[in-house]
């Protein structure tokens, strides 16, 4: 078992669900509850990752935040390490790829807040961010929750954008998804089984608290 | 307090409207639906931002057009009651009006004026229709506003509970020392509660008076939709008939529907469309309407042109019928006589018949 | 229904309290060839008192690739020689590095099956009778095992008949797990791999002739900027002892320059 590896992965998501999840709530929201010209291009381009092999975004990733883009030379000169090949880099890529996981389902717990219930919050003196706090967001947490629970468990399994931006430093860059490929090329396959098994694991239980959380939001709204 | 109002725009629908209400009085915003009506309340509301427009309370501007001055909407000092309440559905009652900014004494306090001691604790879905009506006016009672706007806040319950919505508004209408704005589509609802109607139709004031001045003035009832005009009647299913047809009985006896699924015992509502009801002064024989309803004439209004609405009282319900003048002459109907409600059978469609809310 | 607040706390907390890099020990790029040979050897250097090191291995081609984008290695141990001269030549790299040993191809099947002989005359009668369904080589694109394999097969005079049957590795050690894993006939890979005791405990290998191929003159190179640690480990791998233990893994001695 890596556990260093493990370790990293554990660490990744964390990482990838705390920045996510602003953006979650506030673009999610947005996206719930305004109508604005160019609105299904924004929707799309959220959703952008989910269709997009991983590989393509990874090599856009690369071009954007290699040594020689601007954004590259810019974190460099800043931090004094190139942002490939970098845990930082490793999650700013997660960042983006997981988008979707995180926004839609929030967007979709926004969107079951209904109308008159968010003008009633208004209507009652709320200002925006404290209707936010006291009524919409009681109201749409599962799906924000449902997202950060989808992004946590997918960012233990991504493996192409990982092998492309991050190599397989370990202590780095080496996720355990990037660990199970390298332990099937060492033929340590009890180890790769091991790993794997844990993965299954952690999936299964993904899947069980999604289940849950989308049941409770049913009954509620019902 | 007063609250004045006057707002203009070409979008969703040609709007020019204004009006202005005192403090302590209670004007009803009546039209068919689609009139805009319930776009001027969220004017008021600033939940809808006009092309042009003023809304100011006793001086205070929450909305020009002219100097650019537009308050979000919780900036206004307003009480709102949504047609579907608008709960928040994951706190109690208590916690709901104190959403509003009432401390929990006043919030008790508010409950209890509006006859929901004791049921602080529940949640709306705890709670029956009229219940969640009665919590939605103490939400809006709770922060002491300065206008209040009831935005058709009777139409999601049945007719006994509205009765008894409209008693306890007249109650608390001695509490009530703001201007207030009552949007519906009711005339009678209107006639009850008003003191004032502004009749609206197409997005544009038709009339505004003193509510007896209104209701007989054709030219305003032209407008508050003589042609959808109706009523509900409680009625509970008696047996599924072998020749398609369901019985059920409401106040003024049997009456015969095209079949309505459910069990005997099951209570139901229909709707029944003034255009689809007849009169006849003694019980008529050999007819085919298979519906015979009696009632005694509340109220004979007449229309624009021809037409006249006869509103008959059956048991604690009502009748609405859509006939000539000449035959209001003819028959020499006059309020408190009894008259028969005729109705066809097949004019009640599936649509129109609701089931009851449950009482939980 | 409360916000699972505490929740998101303990899990930002987690975040947060978990350092940003877990050690600050040089990064060595290592060809996949050296995958059993590299574990041994940096234990020796650390049990001389060398410091801890932390190694990841793929294709000599797409670290070397990682290395010019930026990839934060103090050593890059390549396969071959074109990929140290590649980043020479891009400046990543001062120098055109140093050989530190020789590689050989070899020809590998799984126990019970091919014929395997060195000069591939039991894969020839195998292509001939059908039973080659899949072989198994390293990519030619970026692994120079691959480029090897296919040197050799063309020498033989077996590519073109070999090519509808051929199975692409990433890099030499995927390709020899491929070669083994019962789900290919056989493949040609680097003698390294094949004298593991993980494979040999399943498979048997032959040694191709080295002339049949241009060398495996395995490079390394170190970056301007290696700290003492991977310097001295650059240093270790050229030591006598550290030739034995290449010697011990199937790697031949680097040619004296």
């Amino acid at each position: 078992m890596d556990w260093p590896a493990l370790w990293l992965s554990l660490h990744l998501a964390g990482w990838t669900v705390l920045l996510l999840l602003p953006v979650a709530v506030f673009l999610g929201r947005f996206l719930a509850f305004h109508r604005f010209a160019g609105k299904g291009a924004v929707e799309a381009l959220v959703i952008l990752p989910l269709v997009l092999p991983p590989t393509v975004l990874g090599f856009y990733l690369l071009v954007a935040f290699g040594a020689g883009s601007p954004v590259g030379r810019l974190w460099e000169s800043a931090f004094g390490g190139p942002l490939v090949f970098s845990f930082e880099g490793l999650v700013a890529a997660s960042v983006l790829f997981n988008l979707p996981f995180a926004v839609q389902p929030a967007q979709r717990g926004f969107e079951a807040v209904p109308k008159d219930v968010r003008e009633a919050a208004a209507c009652c003196g709320m200002s925006p961010l404290t209707a936010l706090r006291r009524v919409e967001l009681p109201l749409a947490w599962p799906g924000v929750l449902t997202g950060m629970v989808l992004t946590f468990a997918h960012t233990l399994g991504e493996f192409g954008i990982v092998l492309m931006v991050g190599g397989a430093i370990p202590g780095e860059t080496r996720t355990v998804a990037i660990s199970i490929y390298d332990r099937v090329q060492a033929f340590d396959m009890s180890g790769a089984a091991q790993m794997s098994a844990m993965l299954l694991a952690i999936s299964l239980v993904t899947i069980a608290v999604t289940f849950r959380l989308s049941e409770r939001a049913g009954r509620r709204l019902s | 307090m007063t609250l004045e109002v006057a707002v203009r725009a070409a979008a969703p629908i040609p709007l020019d409207v204004s009006f202005r209400v005192e403090a302590g009085e209670l004007l009803a915003l009546v039209g068919p639906s689609g009139a805009g009506k319930s776009t001027v309340l969220r004017a008021i509301a600033g939940l809808w931002h006009p092309d042009r427009g003023r809304v100011s309370v006793d001086g205070e501007t929450w909305l020009d057009t002219d100097t650019g001055t537009d308050l979000p909407t919780h900036r206004r000092r307003l009480g709102v009651v949504f047609q579907s309440y608008a709960l928040f559905p994951q706190m109690t009652a208590l916690a709901n009006v104190m959403a509003a900014g009432a401390g929990q004494t006043r919030a008790s306090e508010v409950l209890e004026l509006v006859h929901l001691g004791g049921l602080e604790r529940r949640r709306p879905a705890e709670l029956s229709g009229g219940q969640q009506q009665r919590v939605a006016v103490a939400r809006a009672l709770a922060r002491d506003p300065a206008v209040l706007l009831l935005d058709e806040p009777f139409s999601a319950v049945d007719r006994g509970t509205r009765e008894g919505l409209y008693a306890e508004i007249e109650r608390l209408r001695a509490h009530l020392r703001m201007p207030v704005v009552l949007v519906t589509h009711d005339m009678e609802e209107a006639r009850r509660l008003a003191d004032r109607i502004v009749v609206i139709d197409h997005g544009q004031v038709l009339r505004d008076g003193p509510v007896d001045d209104i209701l007989y003035d054709p030219r305003a009832l032209r407008g508050m939709g003589l042609r959808e005009a109706g009523a509900t009647l409680t009625a509970r299913i008696e047996d599924q008939e072998a020749d398609g047809l369901t019985r059920l009985r409401c106040a003024g006896g049997p009456l015969w529907l095209p079949r309505i699924s459910g069990v005997a015992g099951e209570v139901v509502r229909v709707r029944i469309m003034a255009h689809d009801v007849m009169l006849a002064n003694q019980r008529p024989e050999a007819i085919s309407a298979l519906n015979v309803i009696p009632g005694v004439i509340e109220s004979i209004l007449p229309g624009d042109g021809p037409g006249a609405l006869v509103t008959l009282a059956v048991g604690d319900e009502l009748v609405v019928a859509r006939i000539t003048q000449r035959s209001v002459q003819a028959m020499g109907l006059v309020v408190g006589q009894s008259c028969y409600a005729l109705v066809k059978s097949m004019a009640v469609a599936r649509h129109q018949v609701g089931r009851e809310e449950a009482e939980p | 229904m409360p916000l699972p607040r505490r929740h998101f706390l303990a899990l930002s907390a987690a975040a947060l309290a978990l350092p940003a890099r877990a050690s600050a020990a040089p990064v060595i790029a290592a060809a996949a060839s050296l995958r059993f040979a590299l574990p041994v050897l940096t234990g020796a250097f650390t049990a001389r008192g060398g410091g801890p090191l932390r190694v990841t291995y793929g294709s000599s081609g797409t670290l070397a690739q990682q290395m010019r984008n930026g990839a934060p290695f103090a050593l890059f141990l390549s396969a071959d020689a074109s990929y140290v001269q590649t980043l020479a030549r891009a400046g990543t790299v001062t120098d055109e590095g140093t050989v530190y040993a020789r590689g050989r191809l070899a020809l590998i099947a799984p126990k019970g099956g091919l014929a395997v002989d060195g000069a591939m005359d039991g894969l020839a009668a195998a292509l001939e009778t059908g039973a080659i369904r899949r072989f198994a080589i390293a990519t030619p694109d970026h692994a120079p095992y691959g480029q090897r394999a296919r040197e050799a097969l063309q020498h033989r005079g077996l590519w073109e008949a070999l090519q509808p049957h051929l199975v692409f590795g990433e890099n030499v050690a995927q390709a020899a797990q491929f070669a083994i894993s019962g789900n290919a006939q056989g493949g040609l890979v680097a003698a390294s791999l094949a004298a593991a005791p993980a494979v040999e405990a399943q498979a048997v290998s032959a040694r191709v002739p080295e002339s049949w191929h241009s060398p495996l003159e395995q490079r390394m190179v170190l970056a301007p900027e290696a700290p003492a640690t991977a310097r001295a480990f650059h240093d270790f791998l050229l030591s006598p002892p550290a030739q034995e233990i290449f010697a011990a893994h199937g790697f031949a001695a680097p040619e004296p320059a």
